[in-house]
């Protein structure tokens, strides 16, 4: 008998021995899962868990979120500043006092020898909230160039853009509660199981419950257009006209929310008329969206007669060229249905980087903090007036985005660069058009976690930041909600947090010795809380602190000082929707209807090019792959690069799975390994952003004329055969991790 | 959910009810939160949520294969017992705990998302390169109308264990306590058969460490009512535990089976599955086997041949080279050594003239020692590819269970024996005779009568023929695997009978034939007869090859897979080696017949049998390797890179592998 062993051999399961538990808050994607990091009695980081009890997670992590806490000791770390004269120089040591006093002379003397803005500065999505503040005093109230902006602008600019042109103020006005109430749910260019799987869980749990037809756009069959109940494989970049004619058919079979639509929007004739244009009637329009006239009256059916319907969105509206049409355009859709402000009916923009809505909301990028803007002179002198500082000193409307100032460094406008936290040498679309651009820069400082951060080959000073728990602050997620990252640990080797590095830069000002700059984080926080006062402002955070936020795992804004403890939760619950008594943030209090006429300007497959070329994430990388590409439990599920590609048109060309191939557009070139799958059009393929020297190398990245935000998604390729061998070896050149 | 559970959730002090549950599922946990709490084998998590915890709401008498699903009544051991899991004597509060317990996995819902094999290598510390669960993918249908079923797979933890029964160190323990399949890497000796042996790819070899390890049911968690962690952290609600049989809240199917899932009929695994979306007729694997799943009219999916590398031939010479190299080496010289003590010996006891001639010969215990040195080495290389070659002597402890424990017994009785009877066989021997009178001073007889030495060594003779026949039948049970059909053939015993034939003829026949070469006799007999099984062995070994070419074609399951891998990468390399044995078959008969009678000289002769002996190595070597490297197992789909051996062994090619976190080992030789 197999059971019957008298002597049982010992079972011996890893035991992690924790001593504390630290509360945190995952720095990846905006998800905003509470993370708990557990240190054992030397005070080294264990394991870590999701925390059980916070509302947005309910202890769930991703793959990344379940490792993340193996991120702090890995290699290309930095470990101390270092400099250099010419990037071409092998770099020196140095010391902190060293790299900033040239940093700090360098930005000077470029700014005395060619005029305040030709110095640059472009941040990121993944610091924490107080750092972008403080960021943001430093650069408009010390610094003072216009041309400051985050990488926000590669991943969120449009939907930002979208509520401001809709609403009035940028904050997405629903949250992940939404899901238990919808009876629709539209997905427009998202695939939650990849790209925020917790969310995906949120969504699942909520259609377990109680069942909802789930429409999902995409010209991909990823795992959420798979599950979906309808599925509606788009034309890339024409999402605005699906939208156009769903609402055509809501107008014309009288579905929409008249008598909301009369109270609560400007513009209503106009849109009408557009909409009724015989372009968006749906026999015209299928030809144009690639979705049957028959499919698009079911689903504008559907979504109208829905008691409630939601649409999310993530990368496939933003990142295109009708990126900001297509958010307001999706805001259209909803405003029509009577769907902003009720549970289960919002226009909820899934957003990207954990701090995406930290930056939008207080790093001054575009504009002062608080969704302030520059070309309001009021603001411009509240914020002067606290900051004690001359209004005069700030510009009177915003200056360059990240998408601009590189074709400013092209130009010669901008003359030196600091980078917070981002990789443009692989984010960026076109990447050999920045590589050339950051050749010509006389000074570039790169501040980063990561030393081997690949943008730091052209860098003269390298600033080694802290990372993740090992600084204190805040995130806040896609549902607004405020949460906190507790320090857990001391900085890596000589590294510093973003928080002290920015303090440390003001000194070095003349205004820095003006403006106070807390010593804390939590100090920050205060001045931003009392910044945010307002009863007409939606983002109000006034009733918030380190602690509250912590004991609630999380609380969404607004929540008003003034209004403490009228709220669920022992009062620290703050509003889970925005726009609930239909006023707006707009100048007469009613969201605007945007009329969004498609003109299509992408650069479209061609007999030269003949494939669309579509980009986008996998689930066990994040950004480009300086944290996750280390992670050896992340990293093996894609170690190296690969494009997705149609059996039949592989089959044409005579390429194979798992082969190797070239890839040519207009802008470059790439060598990718092949993946035949049926997931894909036969004239499309798809290839993850992740990694180094790849598909950027091909990307178009047209802009959207209101958000700045480069069209990754729509561009076209040709696909060649190369020698395995050589492609090979270029493969495994280009991987440095 | 219930207001027990709701109330401990709540009931932690400063902390906000944060999380507003309300749920039609009915998921009252098994184990109250509070004593979860208080047992010390885990530390729950504050305000654990219900998806954690353990809800069985009934357990059935027996499972679907009549098998008991209490463990107590199943065995007669007392429930109650401590698991000291890390030496912790307290018992788990799981009143469940002496059920079997399995994994139910609703593939409609499995989103591949890595957080069950995330939480699991977490958990388990385990590198990159080793993974107690594995998602792997089949996918089928055209743009748009597209579908991919992930796979997440770990151990079933079967009511029929072939691993525990493989392993040869007794490492394996099935426990009563929850069904618990576990394996102790400390007692592991590295071998690997039990990864051969699971149809799953449970056990993971660690090819670093040189010891297997495996899934552990978290039984850990499971002692505190919590599920394992990989289903806790399962984000697609696909992944779910709980008593066997028992199906979960808002699922509706327990089907043994999904498509890419290997026959349960060969462990009864437990696992559950739900499958109720149309999967289209023919769904694909993105890895490198070449094998696709088909749907029958019954709905379920069988595997078939997938032409992924088309139909071109090739050579791949060094491909043939593998980590099995020593596996190849061993079982040649085994059978080669285990042929030729079974030619000298039994042909003398059968009173054939030169066998006798030849032992009587001073050449015979020489031979037998070259034998001897052979084996040894044989065996050395054996040893040196376990993991762990310090701890071969634990190859014993499964006798009861294991083939490859029997087959290990097997040889060192050969060789033991062996060594006995050439100890007893040297009183005869002309030579030791002069030399131990040379060194010793007095005669041999002094020591051991002639006629005692004689019989002791004719008894250890007999010995070892008997532990031939154990050790041979054992070697070839070993292979007779039915999680790898191309092995599960009867052309296994053929081959190793066959060998033992040629190569054991080859080796006795070559001493036989030098000796009365040398001796001025007539080699002629000696030439037939030991041609003559030379031949037969090449002809039994042919034959078993023609069988299998036959099975595996006709057949539709990874053997088939294999034979097109055979057929293909190797295709030139296979035609070469059949033409040569077939040449060489008849090489060998004409020789033996002696059909050109006088016209063949003896040195003619032995010409060509020099010949017939260099090609029957070469084919031989050749066939042991295609053996090894061809044998694809019932294992599961994996994925583009991870557990995609295609890709591996791109990785080890390019230099990828030399990087740690891309999860493939290098080459360590």
């Amino acid at each position: 008998m197999i059971f019957g062993r008298k002597n049982r051999k010992p079972i011996v399961i890893p035991q992690k021995k924790v001593a504390e538990w630290k509360y945190s808050t995952c720095n990846y994607c905006s998800t905003g899962c509470a993370i708990e990091i557990g240190l054992g009695d030397d005070g080294k980081v264990v394991t870590s868990r999701g925390h059980a009890g916070a509302d947005v997670n309910r202890g769930k992590l991703c793959i990344k979120g379940l490792l993340e806490h193996e991120l702090f000791e890995s290699p290309g770390r930095g470990t101390q500043p270092l400099m250099r004269d010419k990037f071409h120089h092998a770099f020196q040591p140095a010391s902190w006092d060293q790299a900033m006093d040239k940093t700090a002379d360098k930005i000077k003397e470029i700014q005395t020898k060619y005029g305040r803005d030709a110095f640059a500065v472009v941040s990121t999505g993944q610091l924490l909230t107080e750092e972008f503040y403080t960021l943001g005093k430093l650069v408009r109230g010390c610094i003072g160039t216009n041309n400051y902006d985050g990488n926000t602008t590669l991943c969120m600019a449009s939907a930002v853009s979208g509520y401001k042109r809709s609403f009035g103020a940028d904050g997405p006005p629903g949250c992940y509660g939404d899901f238990e109430h919808t009876e629709c749910l539209m997905a427009f260019g998202s695939n939650l199981p990849e790209q925020h799987p917790i969310i995906y869980w949120r969504l699942k749990e909520a259609k377990e419950k109680r069942n909802f037809p789930l429409i999902v756009v995409d010209p991909r069959v990823t795992m959420l257009a798979q599950f979906a109940d309808i599925h509606l494989p788009i034309t890339p970049g024409t999402d605005c006209v699906l939208i156009n004619s769903m609402l055509h058919v809501i107008f014309k079979e009288g579905l929409e929310d008249r008598a909301y639509l009369e109270a609560h929007t400007n513009n209503l004739s106009e849109l009408e008329a557009l909409v009724l244009d015989k372009r968006y009637d749906p026999i015209h329009a299928q030809h144009e969206c690639g979705i049957d006239e028959d499919r698009i009256r079911t689903v504008a059916r559907l979504y109208a007669n829905a008691g409630a319907a939601m649409s999310i969105w993530t990368m496939g509206i933003n990142q295109s060229t009708h990126g900001s049409d297509g958010v307001a355009n999706i805001n259209n859709l909803n405003l029509c249905t009577g769907n902003i402000g009720i549970p289960g009916g919002t226009s909820l923009s899934i957003t990207g980087q954990c701090n995406a809505m930290g930056t939008r909301e207080w790093s001054s990028c575009s504009g002062l903090p608080g969704y302030r803007v520059l070309e309001n002179a009021e603001q411009r002198q509240e914020i002067a007036d606290f900051w004690g500082i001359d209004p005069e000193f700030f510009p009177k409307k915003r200056g360059l985005t990240e998408t601009d100032i590189f074709p400013a460094i092209e130009t010669g406008e901008i003359k030196g660069l600091w980078l917070v936290a981002t990789n443009p040498m692989t984010s960026m679309p076109n990447t050999p058009r920045i590589r050339k651009a950051m050749e010509k820069l006389e000074f570039l400082v790169v501040q980063d976690c990561y030393e081997d951060v690949e943008t730091n080959q052209y860098s003269h000073v390298y600033l080694p930041a802290s990372v993740w728990a090992e600084k204190e602050g805040c995130h806040t997620n896609t549902e607004r909600r405020v949460n906190l990252v507790r320090n857990a640990l001391p900085s890596y080797a000589d590294s510093k947090p973003d928080f002290w590095i920015f303090n440390q830069m003001a000194k070095r000002f003349d205004n820095g010795h003006v403006i106070h700059f807390p010593d804390t984080p939590e100090g920050a926080f205060e001045e931003m809380k009392t910044l945010s006062v307002g009863s007409d402002r939606t983002l109000d955070i006034s009733g918030m602190s380190y602690d509250k936020i912590e004991q609630a795992r999380g609380i969404q804004w607004p929540y008003r000082a003034s209004e403490e403890g009228r709220k669920g939760q022992q009062g620290l619950r703050g509003d889970p929707r925005l726009y609930t008594d239909g006023k707006f943030q707009t100048p007469n209090g009613k969201a605007n209807l945007i009329c969004v006429d498609f003109v299509n300007n992408n650069e479209q497959p061609c007999d030269e090019y003949p494939f669309w070329l579509n980009s986008g994430r996998v689930v066990e990388h994040f950004h480009t792959r300086t944290r996750t590409g280390k992670i050896g439990n992340c990293n093996k599920y894609s170690p190296t690069p690969y494009m997705e590609m149609n059996p039949d048109a592989a089959e044409e060309l005579g390429i194979q799975h798992q082969q190797y191939v070239r890839l040519t557009s207009r802008r470059g070139d790439a060598v990718v390994m092949v993946q035949l799958t049926h997931r894909v059009a036969r004239n499309a393929v798809f290839i993850p952003f992740h990694f180094h020297d790849c598909v950027n190398r091909l990307t178009l990245g047209l802009l959207d004329p209101y958000s700045r935000q480069p069209a990754f998604k729509q561009c076209s390729a040709r696909i060649e055969k190369v020698d395995q061998q050589e492609a090979a070896r270029l493969n495994a050149e280009r991987r440095a991790f | 959910m219930n207001d027990q559970l709701k109330e401990s959730i709540l009931n932690t002090s400063n902390t906000v009810d944060v999380v507003e549950v309300f749920d039609p599922r009915d998921m009252t946990p098994v184990v109250k939160p509070e004593d979860a709490a208080a047992a010390s084998h885990w530390e729950v998590r504050t305000q654990e949520q219900p998806y954690a915890f353990l809800s069985d709401k009934k357990v059935d008498e027996a499972n679907r294969y009549g098998q008991k699903i209490d463990l107590v009544d199943l065995t007669g051991l007392p429930a109650n017992r401590s698991m000291f899991i890390n030496d912790n004597p307290e018992v788990g509060v799981n009143p469940n705990r002496n059920k079997q317990h399995g994994f139910f996995f609703t593939a409609d819902n499995c989103i591949g998302c890595h957080a069950c094999e995330a939480a699991c290598s977490e958990k388990n510390e385990n590198p990159a390169h080793l993974a107690f669960r594995s998602v792997g993918y089949v996918e089928g249908g055209s743009y748009p109308d597209y579908k991919r079923m992930n796979i997440s797979m770990a151990c079933n933890h079967c009511d029929n264990p072939v691993c525990l029964k493989g392993c040869p160190t007794r490492a394996y323990t099935k426990h009563a306590e929850y069904g618990a399949v576990l394996q102790d890497p400390e007692t592991c000796f590295g071998c690997g058969y039990c990864t051969w042996v699971c149809p799953y790819n449970a056990p993971q070899l660690d090819p670093i460490k040189g010891q297997v390890s495996k899934c552990n049911m978290c039984v850990d968690r499971l002692e505190v009512g919590l599920k394992p962690s990989c289903v806790s952290a399962c984000v697609g609600n696909a992944l779910d535990f709980g008593v066997i049989e028992n199906v979960p809240e808002n699922r509706e199917q327990a089907k043994t089976s999904i498509p890419g899932f290997p026959t349960p009929e060969i462990t009864h695994p437990n696992i559950r599955f739900q499958q109720t979306r149309t999967m289209p007729d023919e769904m694909k694997r993105t890895d490198s086997m070449p094998l696709k799943y088909h749907k029958e009219e019954d709905g379920s999916y069988t595997p078939m041949v997938d032409q992924k590398k088309g139909k071109t031939k090739h050579w791949n010479v060094g491909r043939l080279s593998s980590r099995e190299n020593p596996l190849v080496l061993f079982t040649l010289a085994m059978q080669a050594v285990m042929g030729a003590f079974a030619l000298t010996f039994l042909g003398d006891q059968l009173h054939i003239d030169v066998l006798s001639q030849f032992k009587a010969s001073s050449m015979y215990v020489p031979l037998l020692i070259v034998c001897l040195v052979i084996g040894g080495a044989g065996n050395f290389m054996s040893a040196m590819h376990l993991g762990k070659p310090h701890r071969f002597y634990r190859g014993f402890n499964n006798l009861r269970h294991s083939p490859m424990s029997r087959e290990i017994l097997g040889v060192a009785g050969f060789m033991s024996t062996l060594g006995l009877h050439i100890l007893f066989s040297l009183p005869a021997n002309d030579m030791f005779q002069s030399l131990y009178n040379g060194v010793i001073g007095s005669d041999i007889g002094d020591l051991i009568p002639m006629t005692t030495s004689a019989t002791i060594a004719t008894v250890f003779g007999y010995l070892c023929i008997a532990f031939t026949l154990f050790a041979l039948y054992y070697m070839t049970r070993c292979y007779r695997i039915e999680a790898r059909p191309f092995w599960n053939h009867y052309q296994v015993s053929t081959s190793f009978v066959g060998n033992l034939l040629s190569l054991g003829s080859l080796l006795g026949g070559g001493a036989v034939i030098a000796t009365l070469a040398l001796g001025g006799f007539d080699i002629q007999a000696a030439l037939v007869i030991c041609g003559a099984l030379v031949t037969l062995g090449i002809a039994l070994e042919g034959f078993g090859l023609v069988g299998h070419h036959r099975d595996m074609s006709k057949a539709s399951h990874e053997g088939a897979a294999s034979h097109y891998i055979q057929c293909t990468t190797f295709g030139k390399t296979y035609m070469l080696r059949n033409v040569l044995l077939s040449v060489n078959l008849l090489a060998a008969l004409v020789l033996t017949s002696g059909v050109f009678g006088d016209a063949f000289s003896d040195s003619l002769a032995l010409a060509g049998w020099g010949l017939v002996s260099v090609t029957l190595i070469g084919t031989c070597l050749v066939s042991r390797a295609l053996f090894y490297v061809l044998v694809v197992p019932t294992t599961m789909p994996g994925a583009f890179f991870w557990k995609n051996k295609g890709f591996e062994e791109h990785a080890r090619d390019i230099g990828l592998a030399n990087m740690p976190q891309v999860g493939v080992v290098p080459n360590l030789h």
